[in-house]
């Protein structure tokens, strides 16, 4: 380790908040940044798929037959897909729906497993053990089938698929709130509150809540993975928006089962963006574990 | 009366399910004289091999309307009339020849002599007569629309009927002139009977075997009735060139040769019908060589099954895949909109893009193979420009359209119910309308939503049944129907008077004019008809798959 090194290294490890610290070791962990670049990339591809893609998704573009469906050229960099669509578009496009899918599932299964997390951690008692059977019970059933469920009860569409991916993560959400705010209750800090007769409202809001959130923010990273794979799972078992040309991963993937013999590279494309998506915001979302663990803190 | 839409003839839905995937692939392999691969010579007398998408529901002809039991039974039994082989028109069967009276009430058969039941007993008028009756006099449950689903679409009704669906039954009558000749009365003229005589359901039966093992008795309910005789289970009797062997559902029933038939014998000496559920495993099957045969090959697979050396047979087209309206809603009743949603879809482009070869653009509600059909009709081009224009006359502002279409499905018609949708919806959208997509399982809920017309436009299709145009347009527009949901008197009269005209002259005249009229009123907009394919390994002989379902596996042989 040459000098220069050392001495860069030295005055924030002394010095630095958990903030800063995190935020250094991030940037030093090479897998951190890969996952940030996929992420990056795939948020800036959704959010320009209407000006990057070079065809609408939902329009043919060229004849296809269903023997005969061209495969990548310069014009189709993917080629195009069973009805004569432009698959590049439709990928890009399908990340829109995706990062759509993944948010609004992730906030409506982070704020009802907030709420029941406060409620419990906050009242502890009789709130606490009922809030937490019930968690109990939602995750003694497995997630994809409790979505499968709860999406099929609510019938099809776009809206029901993503409740029932934000039901399955409320009892997570939930249980990691309530841990950590039962550790906060007795730390010193909520003590001295108390004793000097802050309201348990404002030491609940105001302190402990915000004390607690680092593991929500870092599973959130993780689930918006796990939402976007569920999403796409839900989809190929035809639990999707009534809209088939809405361009969705795991619709595109499971409508080219047919032509997997003939027109393999239909199936790979919507694949391979599944796949990089949840890699991108798994590896983010461990990285985010590891900068904010103060076990981790040298 | 009738069903409309839906094609009952056909297997059901290959509906995916890891269960079923796995029950199939446990059905795959077999433990019978195993068929050698594609080309390889199979011994003689070995039994010919096919893959069927299910078990029959029942081998009585009169209590079935799937096409997995007619394939079953139109080996065993035989009708007095036949079709043509590999078309539609009506050729001699049981009866050697007949006679329709000028007023279309009276049907007179001569019977072919010197037949016999595979029980014995002798083929003659008053057994013919014996199963008239028969079928004229069901009681309780088997008066069920889907127990007896061809007798009550045919002849409407009963001896005593015992449900307000039921209609006065066309049958009159059925007397013995002598042992040789059948007199066929009804009840009004109907020039329709003789084509719908082909369909399996009315096939001769051995009266004996009929009342030994109780074919009559059906319990249970009309959405799953239960069998409780053996006739059609274990002892179906008919006068065909296979007798029945044995049968254990789930994994095999087995046919063999009628040594005592009447006419040219069977080649092959026994046939096993093995069912498979999944089209894929049906497929994989055949290469493996452990299955002869299957119908209904997925037109994305045609290529590789050639490729792999197995046969690919072509079902003519004998069907049409439409889009309808239902004109409960005021948007659909008015003509404009109809007509532009006409010109904006690419029906050609739909077609192309997801039905095999051979299948072509349907401009009328019945196939251009059907007599009578002319293209003497107001035709509707792709055209983005007209439809917009009409649209615009239509003085419809922000046209928006709900559109149905089905999961869970694949039909010749309708390979892909989604794709079809989404291009059509493409299509409508480049013209200006605003579609709210709406979809359902098949069955039971598409086919009950489409048919209560709660569907604004639907895609559905229709499978033909016998060589008649009845058995198209009556179907659709005879009568007021809830999923068409119009009152067009015009088309209405043509059509019946159409079923009861005796002269053939006419009443091809009068079909021409139905077309013509339904052309213009636009309640829906036909779009394709397509052939269907079956595969048989290398070296099946002597197959031709019939338009209307009828195969007769007596001219098959291996080689």
């Amino acid at each position: 380790m040459s000098l220069a090194q050392v001495e860069t290294v030295a005055p924030e490890e002394t010095g630095g908040s958990l903030g800063r610290d995190a935020w250094r070791r991030l940037r030093r962990n090479p897998v951190a940044i890969v996952g940030a670049i996929l992420v990056i990339m795939f948020v800036a591809l959704a959010l320009l798929a209407p000006w990057l893609a070079p065809y609408p998704p939902d329009k043919p573009v060229g004849q296809v037959t269903p023997t005969s469906i061209p495969g990548p050229s310069a014009e189709h960099w993917f080629g195009l897909d069973d009805l004569g669509r432009d698959e590049f578009s439709r990928v890009l496009w399908g990340a829109r729906w995706s990062l759509v899918i993944g948010v609004v599932s992730l906030l409506l299964g982070l704020i009802g497993g907030m709420v029941l997390g406060l409620l419990a951690g906050a009242f502890g008692g009789w709130v606490d053990g009922l809030v937490m059977r019930l968690v109990d019970i939602m995750l003694s059933v497995p997630g994809l089938l409790f979505a499968i469920g709860i999406a099929a009860m609510l019938g099809s569409g776009l809206d029901a698929v993503m409740i029932a991916i934000a039901v399955v993560n409320v009892p997570i959400f939930a249980r990691l709130l309530r841990g950590q705010m039962l550790a906060q209750r007795q730390s010193d800090y909520v003590l001295a509150a108390k004793a000097v007769g802050v309201r348990r409202r404002r030491i609940v809001l105001g302190h402990v809540l915000p004390n607690s959130l680092t593991p929500v923010i870092v599973q959130g990273t993780l689930t918006l993975a796990v939402a976007i794979v569920d999403a796409a799972g839900l989809a190929f078992l035809g639990l999707s928006s009534n809209d088939p040309s809405i361009p969705e991963w795991g619709r595109m993937l499971a409508d080219t089962q047919r032509y997997l013999s003939s027109a393999p590279l239909l199936a790979v494309f919507p694949g391979l963006a599944i796949i990089i998506a949840a890699l991108g915001f798994t590896l983010l979302g461990e990285s985010l574990r590891e900068a904010l663990d103060p076990k981790y803190r040298r | 009366m009738r069903r409309d839409g839906m094609p009952l003839r056909r297997p059901a839905a290959v509906v995916a399910g890891l269960a079923l995937a796995i029950s199939a692939a446990a059905c795959g392999g077999g433990d019978d004289a195993e068929p050698g691969t594609g080309g390889t010579q199979a011994a003689e007398g070995s039994a010919f091999i096919f893959a069927s998408s299910a078990d029959p529901a029942i081998l009585d002809p009169a209590f079935h309307s799937d096409g997995e039991s007619s394939r079953v039974t139109n080996q065993i039994f035989e009708t007095l009339v036949a079709t043509e082989e590999g078309g539609t028109g009506v050729v001699p069967g049981l009866a050697e020849s007949w006679k329709v009276s000028e007023d279309a009430r009276t049907y007179t058969f001569k019977l072919r002599q010197g037949v016999k039941f595979h029980d014995g007993e002798p083929f003659d008028a008053a057994a013919v007569c014996a199963n008239f009756d028969r079928w004229y006099n069901f009681t309780g449950l088997a008066q069920a629309d889907s127990v007896s689903y061809y007798w009550v679409t045919v002849f409407r009704g009963f001896a005593k009927n015992e449900s307000d669906t039921l209609g006065k039954s066309l049958y009159g009558g059925c007397t013995a002139k002598d042992d040789g000749t059948v007199e066929l009365k009804l009840t009004e003229p109907s020039a329709v009977v003789l084509s719908a005589l082909t369909l399996s359901s009315f096939a001769i039966a051995s009266p004996k075997a009929l009342k030994d093992y109780k074919a009559d008795q059906v319990s249970g309910t009309a959405e799953s009735p239960q069998f409780t005789g053996t006739f059609g289970t274990e002892h179906p009797v008919g006068t065909g060139p296979f007798k029945f062997g044995s049968w254990t559902r789930g994994d095999k029933l087995e046919i063999v040769r009628n040594d005592e038939y009447w006419g040219e014998k069977a080649k092959l000496s026994r046939i096993i019908f093995r069912p498979i559920e999944k089209a894929a495993d049906r497929a994989q099957a055949l290469r493996a060589g452990s299955v002869h045969a299957f119908d209904y090959a997925d037109p994305a697979d045609l290529e590789s099954l050639k490729s792999a050396g197995v046969q690919v047979l072509e079902r003519a087209p004998f069907n049409m895949g439409y889009l309808g309206f239902s004109q409960r809603t005021e948007i659909m009743q008015n003509q404009k909109i109809r007509q532009a949603i006409a010109h904006a879809i690419n029906r050609d482009n739909v077609v192309k893009t997801k039905y095999a070869t051979g299948a072509k653009v349907a401009n009328a509600f019945m196939p251009d193979s059907l007599w009578s059909y002319t293209e003497d009709f107001t035709e509707y081009d792709y055209s983005v420009d007209k439809a917009k224009q009409l649209i615009a006359e239509s003085g419809v502002s922000d046209p928006t359209l709900e559109f149905c279409y089905p999961s869970g499905v694949s039909r010749a018609y309708m390979v892909d119910p989604a794709g079809n949708f989404q291009l059509m919806k493409a299509d409508l959208e480049a013209a200006g309308f605003k579609v709210t997509p709406k979809t359902s399982p098949w069955s039971p809920d598409y086919l009950n939503t489409t048919q209560a017309g709660d569907c604004p436009l639907f895609l559905l299709g229709w499978n033909g049944d016998f060589g008649d145009p009845d058995n198209f347009l009556g179907t659709f527009f005879q009568s007021f129907s809830n999923q068409w949901s119009f009152r067009n008197e015009e088309i209405f009269k043509t059509l019946g008077d159409a079923e009861k005209e005796p002269d053939q002259a006419k009443r091809e005249a009068l079909y021409k004019q139905a077309n013509a009229l339904i052309a213009d009123f636009v309640p829906g907009v036909p779009y394709a008809q397509s052939p269907s394919f079956s595969a048989a390994a290398k070296n099946v002989r002597g197959w031709v798959p019939s338009p209307v379902l009828n195969d007769k596996f007596s001219t098959i042989s291996l080689n």
